[in-house]
């Protein structure tokens, strides 16, 4: 958002059509995302994606009616949770998986909070830990691309953490999203265009995904290898789902602080976090951590970053 | 006779020390992983809460106030080691998979507290009937969390898989969901009581 | 004694196995006291002392006493008998020497002592740092250590859990998950979140 014309900080009061139309613009963004995903996975991929939405919309409208608040499952909000769950699963999962995913997204991650505006946490990756937690098998066997029937359980960065290169990977392969991984965080040119739209269009500011990479590429590059100063930064940054974390998750407004230098401290310890779990920990792939545990510091990390509210000490 | 019944029965619903006063929630949370390890602890706290509240109120008047606290933290202390021993002769797997949380019975918030909030101030026969209702209350919120958690985490009932083709969420049986479901449950009881008002 | 094994207690006692997420020693404090920032670091840092002093003195305890003279059944009741003595002593001196800091930790100083966390500590580092009845080389340092950081995951938990609870006062939450249930639920997404760290290995 532009900040050329704000006086204070946030919480304003919100004008409810703004919040859907920003909310619409990242699910358009996404959209390309998806498309991608569904030509790399196969047909799968688009049945992953339409019951993790359908679910979310569900379950978050029959929540709203059952405790009688206001229905506000047309603000796109929880087409985007859904959305943004479906791209964190492997493309050939059981169909019941998505479904629960996005019904505890809603409901545990966002509703029992009191909705929008309210959760502390990124709802869609709290499905996702839910999810890698309770049924680890399934959320960690991934098809190869363009190849729709080969299973296997092995990305990037899995084989890298094995200490297996893989062979035939180049970067532009892991641009073009020609890797197993989850649907929709492969193929990075398709997201980096719909996050070129949203930043051209001023719904997300580069403060917090452009620093988020920077950290991780910095990190791994001085301790991603035996060797100090050499590791493979590129690698790290095209692999696993740090760019669809960086520019979709990361920058949720509810969720992350609220002005620009609490938003750099933010990302500054998504980064490194994800590099410390990605090159220490037992998980691959550390970004939906990395992310849950900053946004839990993100109501500290608002009040130490307060702006100088206009006329008092 | 009916007051002590009262006396028993407050402790498993009006005044259930784990949805209710929210005591003891540390072993709760820790051991409520299988029915088996839900009933052991249950079980032991029961042993050591009617020993505890017993001696208590039998010394009640021989106890210095300024130094109850620790009389009793003495006195539970003493209970627990005998269980623990016990436990360690009798049922070493059930020892092995309580772990910690069998001499952690010393600082069980339901212990000290109904020391402190009752057997120092009633008769024998009335803490004995509020130490055994007690811990029924304690054993039967166990057997609730850890029947779902178990179901549902682990597919199991006392160790035996019920259904075949069950996928059960693995997240259950770890800290996080034992939190889950305990918030879940607190909630959900919340409700009931809305509802009836 | 090397810094790998340092590294790996500060690592689990502060995420992985974090002595309220993961372990829920003392849960009910944590309940109760994270609910606005100051108290709840009034009670960190109280924790982290006792802490740190009962594996000190604990430690001690086992070795020189209770091994020797093969008394290891009676560490239950002499760990805590040794922490409630430590924390009335402690909670005397404090108001002797500085009733500015008695009256900021208020009751939470005597509410140590039956804090899970601190009896969980002592027990935790006898199990861990002796094998067989005797001491592993450099178990009084990682006590020690393991007790500060115990400590450390204590206080991470709980300044994490009052920034969140008051922003919450903020909201409108449903009516029955307000209070008790929603903090369950908020340690809930917590602990996933820590789980991050599994398999740690430096």
């Amino acid at each position: 958002m532009k900040n050329n014309f704000t006086v204070s900080a946030a919480p304003h009061l919100h004008n409810k059509e703004s919040t859907a139309k920003i909310m619409w613009a990242v699910v358009l963004s996404l959209v390309p995302s998806g498309i991608a995903g569904v030509w790399i996975f196969g047909r799968g991929a688009l049945w992953v994606i339409i019951l993790g939405v359908a679910a979310a919309v569900i379950t978050e409208g029959v929540l709203q009616l059952l405790t009688k608040r206001k229905l506000t499952i047309f603000d796109g909000s929880a087409i985007l949770t859904g959305l943004l769950l479906a791209y964190n699963l492997p493309p050939k999962v059981p169909f019941w998986l998505p479904i629960i995913g996005s019904f505890f997204a809603i409901a545990i991650g966002k509703q029992v909070f009191g909705g929008l505006g309210q959760n502390i946490f990124n709802p869609a990756l709290v499905g996702r830990v839910f999810l890698v937690a309770s049924w680890p098998k399934y959320m960690t066997t991934f098809t190869q691309a363009l190849n729709y029937d080969a299973l296997t359980s092995a990305t990037p960065l899995a084989a890298l953490r094995e200490g297996k290169i893989l062979e035939n990977i180049s970067y532009l392969d892991l641009f073009l999203g020609k890797r197993g991984g989850c649907i929709g965080e492969v193929c990075i040119l398709a997201l980096l265009l719909g996050a070129i739209f949203l930043l051209i269009r001023g719904y997300i500011s580069w403060h917090i995904p452009v620093t988020y990479i920077a950290t991780v590429g910095i990190f791994t590059y001085i301790f991603g290898a035996k060797a100090l100063f050499s590791g493979d930064w590129l690698f790290h940054i095209l692999s696993g789902g740090l760019i669809l974390g960086a520019f979709f998750m990361a920058t949720d407004y509810v969720t992350s602080p609220l002005t620009y230098k609490g938003q750099i401290i933010f990302a500054i310890g998504c980064g490194v976090l994800t590099a410390v779990i990605r090159l220490w920990g037992g998980y691959p792939e550390g970004v939906s951590y990395a992310i849950l545990m900053m946004n839990a510091a993100t109501p500290i990390i608002d009040r130490h970053t307060k702006h100088r509210i206009y006329g008092t000490k | 006779m009916k007051k002590y019944f009262a006396e028993f029965t407050k402790g498993i619903i009006k005044e259930n020390p784990t949805f209710v006063l929210a005591l003891g929630l540390c072993p709760t949370l820790a051991v409520s992983v299988s029915l088996s390890n839900g009933i052991g602890m249950g079980i032991a706290a029961t042993f050591v809460l009617l020993g505890s509240n017993i001696i208590i109120a039998m010394l009640k008047d021989f106890i210095p106030d300024r130094i109850r606290i620790p009389c009793f933290i003495v006195v539970i202390a003493t209970f627990v080691t005998i269980t623990e021993m016990m436990m360690k002769a009798y049922s070493p797997a059930l020892d092995r998979a309580l772990g910690i949380y069998v001499p952690l019975i010393v600082v069980n918030c339901i212990v000290l507290g109904r020391a402190e909030a009752y057997a120092q101030k009633s008769s024998v026969l009335n803490s004995f009937f509020d130490g055994l209702g007690m811990g029924a209350g304690f054993t039967l919120a166990l057997l609730l969390i850890s029947g779902i958690r178990e179901f549902l985490g682990a597919g199991k009932i006392f160790g035996h898989t019920v259904f075949k083709a069950f996928e059960p969420a693995f997240v259950l049986g770890m800290p996080s969901g034992a939190l889950l479901v305990i918030g879940l449950l607190l909630g959900f009881f919340n409700l009931l009581k809305h509802r009836k008002t | 004694m090397n810094a790998a094994q340092l590294l790996t207690i500060f690592i689990s006692a502060v995420f992985l196995y974090n002595v309220i997420l993961s372990r829920f020693l003392g849960l009910c404090s944590f309940i109760a006291i994270s609910k606005e920032t100051r108290p709840a670091l009034a009670m960190s840092l109280s924790v982290m002392f006792v802490t740190t002093m009962a594996s000190i003195i604990t430690w001690a305890i086992y070795k020189f006493l209770l091994i020797p003279f093969g008394l290891t059944y009676l560490r239950t009741i002499s760990f805590i008998l040794v922490i409630a003595t430590f924390v009335q002593l402690v909670e005397m001196i404090i108001r002797k020497i500085a009733p500015a800091l008695y009256r900021f930790f208020g009751i939470y100083l005597p509410l140590i002592t039956v804090n899970c966390a601190v009896l969980g500590v002592a027990v935790l580092n006898s199990d861990m740092f002796f094998v067989k009845g005797k001491a592993v080389p450099g178990s009084f340092i990682y006590s020690v250590f393991q007790g500060i950081c115990v400590g450390l995951g204590y206080t991470l938990a709980m300044l994490l859990m009052s920034g969140i609870r008051e922003r919450l006062d903020l909201c409108d939450v449903p009516e029955s998950v307000k209070e008790f249930p929603l903090a369950f639920i908020i340690a809930s997404i917590m602990s996933l979140s820590f789980m991050g760290f599994n398999g740690f290995r430096f």
